[in-house]
């Protein structure tokens, strides 16, 4: 079953097994500068708020009742990440205009992978990831597996590298979606949760009984947002289709993040229990309009947040290697070079950060720091 | 030690023992915004629980529902008073109607994100 609590999907499948649950929510985070360089983690800033689209569909885009699901507001090029967390094993497939984002290809609700790990294919699992294959085939393995995977920043590229999720709005032709169809159908974003079979679940020696619980009052991230010197202009250069309340998600800037293989093997997944949700993305000028809320405050630049003397971040994980990247991902335009072939600054800033003070994260507690009140 | 004082500190040190110093008591009272003695006191019983606000950064800290936390230190969120307090007899009548039930039963009428055709 899935439920939405304090802004975070909560997956939980008790006729499975009584661990058996994860939460998921959708960190607002600074959207990297998009200049083809290689930059670290960026911080977390509190979770996007969330909502049931049941509750406000007389006022949404009439097809998302259709859908289901929940909806969360983003600014144009705002960026986000996904945050997992459990403790017993799930696998996440994620799409954004049912585009997967770690394969590139068309939504499909099962899990796919082409080679898998057992116990005889430790030593090939311990290899480098420099060693292998950067860019993917059709049918290499599409979906995250949590807990190895804490979060998810962007779309799969290879190289150890992801490009930012940016939000852009549906019809400008910037999204992932919009770029591999030609289309903009479907925006927002779509999740799968798998469980583990039971059969293969080895409780985790410390006992931190419990799911995640979390401060949901007002937006966290807003309180380091009044101290890093906020500025950002909204002169953005927009068409008529900003007026669009659907947003997608689109290429921005490379981040440094791998996709983690999944060590478990393809057929240890309880594939005969699902929960899977539609997460509609409502463009901020409209959520008001909408819910009555005033939307988060927009998130500084990565530029001013730098300049502040806050953190960055970059995560360890030994003995996890890398699926490869998707070409199909790799080949698209980011936010900012689409907009350079189109004559338009589709980003507010985009400015390069300097000297970066960054934070090294482990394995051992991966959300400990990241998602910190600052 | 109160059972709210004994949970803290087994559950920090059980994520001190698995994940390391930082779980410890100064780095967690740090982390929270409280003083590493006044969490020790907390821990060990001798003074009430802290307010809902603390309470909910330490379970955001160690990583614990903040409404279990809440519940062991005898408290109810304000978020949940004031949910029943909108609707003060629908809410008493269905604590009522489930409060022996089996944990089944009552995730069942537990709202669930409805899934359409997409």
């Amino acid at each position: 079953m899935l439920t939405l609590e304090h802004d975070r999907l909560v997956v939980r499948f008790p006729e499975v097994h009584a661990d058996a649950h994860c939460t998921i929510e959708f960190q607002r985070t600074l959207r990297i500068p998009d200049d083809n360089r290689v930059h670290g983690l960026p911080p977390g800033l509190g979770t996007f708020p969330l909502f049931h689209v049941d509750d406000y569909a007389s006022k949404l885009p009439a097809h998302w009742a259709g859908h289901g699901g929940v909806f969360l507001p983003m600014y144009q090029a705002e960026a986000m990440w996904i945050r997992f967390s459990s403790r017993y094993p799930f696998a996440v497939k994620i799409a954004t205009g049912k585009i997967n984002a770690v394969s590139g290809e068309a939504w499909t609700p099962q899990l796919q992978s082409t080679a898998h790990l057992g116990a005889n294919d430790r030593s090939g699992y311990m290899q480098s990831i420099s060693s292998l294959q950067q860019t993917s085939t059709k049918g290499a393995q599409d979906y995250v597996t949590i807990p190895d995977q804490p979060w998810l920043d962007g779309f799969n590229v290879g190289n150890g590298q992801i490009r930012q999720f940016v939000a852009m709005p549906l019809g400008d032709g910037y999204t992932v979606e919009e770029q591999i169809t030609g289309k903009a159908i479907h925006g927002g974003l779509q999740l799968i949760v798998y469980p583990l079979d039971p059969r293969y679940y080895t409780p985790p020696r410390a006992v931190t009984r419990g799911f995640l619980g979390g401060l949901s009052n007002g937006y966290p991230g807003d309180m380091m947002i009044a101290s890093a010197s906020y500025a950002c202009s909204n002169s953005l250069s927009l068409n008529a289709s900003a007026e669009s309340a659907q947003m997608g998600l689109a290429p921005g800037g490379l981040m440094k993040q791998e996709v983690f293989a999944d060590r478990h093997g393809i057929s240890k997944w309880d594939q005969s229990h699902s929960a899977k949700c539609f997460v509609h993305l409502l463009n901020s000028q409209q959520f008001e309009q909408v819910t009555g809320r005033r939307p988060p405050t927009e998130a500084p630049t990565a530029a001013n947040y730098t300049r502040a003397g806050l953190p960055w971040y970059d995560y360890y994980a030994e003995n996890l290697r890398a699926v490869p990247g998707s070409e199909k991902l790799r080949k698209l335009d980011s936010v900012a070079a689409l907009g350079n072939k189109k004559g338009a600054q589709p980003l507010p800033e985009n400015a390069p950060v300097g000297a970066v003070n960054t934070i090294m994260l482990s394995k051992k507690a991966p959300n400990e720091v990241r998602d910190g009140f600052f | 030690m109160t059972h709210f004082g004994s949970f803290l500190r087994e559950t920090r040190e059980a994520l001190q023992a698995s994940e390391g110093r930082s779980f410890s008591l100064r780095q967690v009272a740090a982390r929270v915004g409280i003083e590493p003695a006044y969490l020790s006191k907390i821990e060990r019983g001798e003074v009430p629980p802290p307010s809902e606000a603390t309470i909910a950064r330490l379970a955001d800290v160690l990583r614990q529902d903040s409404d279990l936390l809440l519940g062991l230190a005898g408290k109810v969120s304000s978020e949940l008073q004031d949910i029943i307090l909108k609707r003060p007899q629908l809410f008493a009548s269905l604590l009522r109607e489930l409060k022996d039930a089996p944990e089944h039963a009552i995730l069942n009428v537990v709202r669930e994100v409805r899934d359409g055709q997409w």
